[in-house]
């Protein structure tokens, strides 16, 4: 039997950033942006490896508790491969592979596919070891990697004013955050002495007064900077900007992955490095409020808008806040209990779940820029009977982001609900339940408008991108699968969260 | 020896600057140098607090907060060249063809 070096777990981010180093090579031979083809497809494939690493190393055990290795620790535990990282891997891997097949109808006719292509890549890696990162150092520099690639990437239309502004505005409050996030890991590291996780938690419960105060600032600047990456409040304002100013499919790149990876690197920490009863903070009760603040605000100020990607990017704020509810309802119970990981455990398959309804639908509205029908809900009338199958999907997307029966969205919904009442937060569950209530308003304006309503005045749509397509249909039956597959994502999701907790 | 507490108080009074500076200043550019006071700031407290422990864990995690200000810095700069293509300015609330 073969047996693998310790750094082979890092094959599904290894895959990644090889891939964008190909696509570099690439651009060097043939600079002109002359096969398209080529580039999406080189893209694809790297993304399709590292999916299927991911998924390879879940299924035989490395890195898991149950019948496998045990977690993997690299580099001196400044990395660490457990189920959880490649959970999330395989989330980022998903969504990454299909914002390329999407981009590759809408980067036609455009110039610098490679480095948009190679960006995403990037960004990508950066996520990926976001979710392995086990030191404050890994996981401050694994998010300025992913961050850095997406600011130049929202600002990748550079002729236009919006897609320039939303990037403004995303790196203003992304360098913001950034800043307080690196300040509150320099005063994790005045109180205790160290950056990796298990040391910083050790350090913790035996810290003695005088330097209390400094962790506990420190702990809540960093969940500052994990609330920038996640577009939770209070460092929320720059998402629905971003997401509506940018390239639809890298909307839906940064709504998706880039979320799942700031949840990642949210949970590991917090459960790992700060331990409730020593962090000099409450932070349950932290997370408790951002929850309900969170899923709040952006379900309310996702009713009044007219425009459909930026009630898309204000459903994204919401759901953040649902997915915040696996941190905190997480009950910190005897150690090993079941019980510790089963609400974080649906809050990550509810992120995996996510990661396939939003992505499809901004990518159904980079399906509708592709056709210049408009952006607002009015706009979107009629579609139904011109791009049936599209449609469907779309209907498909809203009614499971809205957590309707038949679909993926209700079950990961109704075990997050499930397990923040079974670790006694009812009340968490309740106004998750109200606001998924709320939510079912305004998605049902889309499916209204592509179903019911009559088209304005007459008008054609350009070509069939068959790209978008494949991407947008994928991602709709990927959701549907999701609902006879539930059942083993939520188990694995479960047990891996599970491991995580000590 | 100066005590400890002294660099705590020394690294949150630049952060303090620094957050000033980003909330009152309108130029894109000044916007950019606030920031890097706030993260020297916390520069301050990783070399100081690295002695205090005697480990060198701080010092070598500053190196890195330095290269990635630089790096952002770079990204910063293209984003606030296109700005100024677009809208002739780099004024950071001129950018307003959105909401906030």
């Amino acid at each position: 039997m073969v047996v693998y070096p310790d750094w082979a777990a890092l094959a599904p981010a290894l895959a990644l950033a090889v891939t964008g180093l190909v696509l570099l090579l690439i651009d060097s031979v043939d600079p002109d942006d002359s096969r398209p083809g080529l580039l999406a497809g080189t893209a694809v494939v790297g993304t399709l490896v590292s999916l299927g690493y991911a998924g390879w190393f879940l299924a035989s055990g490395t890195g898991q508790v149950d019948g496998g290795t045990g977690a993997i620790s690299l580099y001196r535990d400044a990395l660490v491969v457990d189920g959880m990282a490649l959970f999330f891997q395989a989330v980022f891997a998903v969504v990454t592979a299909l914002v390329c097949i999407a981009s590759y109808d809408y980067l036609k006719e455009r110039a610098y596919q490679a480095e948009f292509y190679s960006l995403v890549m990037f960004a990508a890696t950066g996520m990926a070891v976001m979710a392995t990162a086990n030191s404050l150092a890994t996981a401050f520099i694994a998010l300025e990697l992913a961050s850095l690639p997406s600011y130049a990437l929202v600002a990748f239309l550079k002729h236009n004013r919006g897609s320039v502004e939303a990037s403004l505005k995303y790196f203003l409050i992304g360098a913001l955050s950034s800043a307080v996030f690196a300040f509150g890991i320099s005063l994790v590291y005045a109180a205790t002495g160290s950056l990796l996780l298990a040391d910083v938690a050790s350090a913790l419960s035996a810290l003695d007064g005088g330097l209390t105060g400094v962790a506990a600032i420190g702990v809540l600047m960093v969940a500052g900077g994990f609330a920038f990456k996640t577009a939770s409040v209070p460092f929320h304002f720059w998402a629905p900007e971003a997401y509506e100013g940018a390239p639809a499919p890298i909307s839906a790149f940064l709504s998706s992955a880039s979320k799942a990876a700031g949840f990642a690197v949210l949970f590991r920490v917090f459960t790992t490095a700060f331990p409730l009863d020593a962090a000099g903070v409450d932070w349950m009760l932290l997370f408790q409020v951002l929850a309900v603040v969170t899923m709040t605000l952006g379900n309310f100020a996702a009713a009044t808008q007219e425009t459909v990607k930026r009630m898309l990017a204000y459903s994204s704020i919401g759901h953040a806040g649902y997915a915040l509810i696996g941190l905190a309802a997480w009950s910190g119970g005897a150690p090993g209990s079941v019980e510790n990981g089963a609400v974080l455990g649906a809050s990550m398959a509810h992120l995996l779940v996510y990661g396939f309804m939003n992505t499809g639908a901004f990518l159904f509205v980079a399906l509708a820029e592709q056709w210049d029908v408009g952006r607002t809900f009015e706009d979107y009338a009629g579609l139904g009977s011109r791009a049936p199958m599209a449609s469907v999907a779309m209907t498909v997307f809203m009614f499971s982001l809205a957590g309707v029966p038949p679909f993926g969205g209700f079950f990961s919904k109704l075990f997050l609900f499930a397990g923040a009442v079974d670790a006694g937060f009812w009340w968490l569950a309740a106004v998750g339940v109200v606001n998924s209530t709320l939510s079912l308003y305004y998605y049902s304006r889309v499916v209204k408008a592509l179903w019911v309503d009559d088209p304005v005045g007459e008008f054609e749509l350009g070509g069939t991108p068959t790209g978008l397509y494949v991407a947008v249909v994928f991602a709709a039956v990927g959701t549907l699968l999701l609902l006879p597959g539930f059942a083993p994502v939520i188990e694995t999701a479960q047990s891996v969260a599970a491991a995580l907790v000590p | 020896m100066v005590p400890a507490e002294w660099y705590l108080i020394l690294a949150a009074a630049v952060f303090c600057i620094g957050v000033f500076g980003l909330l009152t200043r309108q130029n894109a550019l000044l916007f950019l140098m606030s920031v890097e006071l706030m993260l020297n700031a916390a520069n301050i407290n990783l070399a100081a607090f690295s002695y205090y422990w005697g480990n060198v864990t701080g010092q070598t995690f500053g190196l890195f907060v330095m290269a990635l200000a630089a790096a952002e810095v770079a990204v910063g700069i293209g984003i606030i060249l296109v700005l100024y293509r677009n809208f002739s300015a780099v004024d950071v609330t001129d950018a307003t063809t959105m909401r906030w």
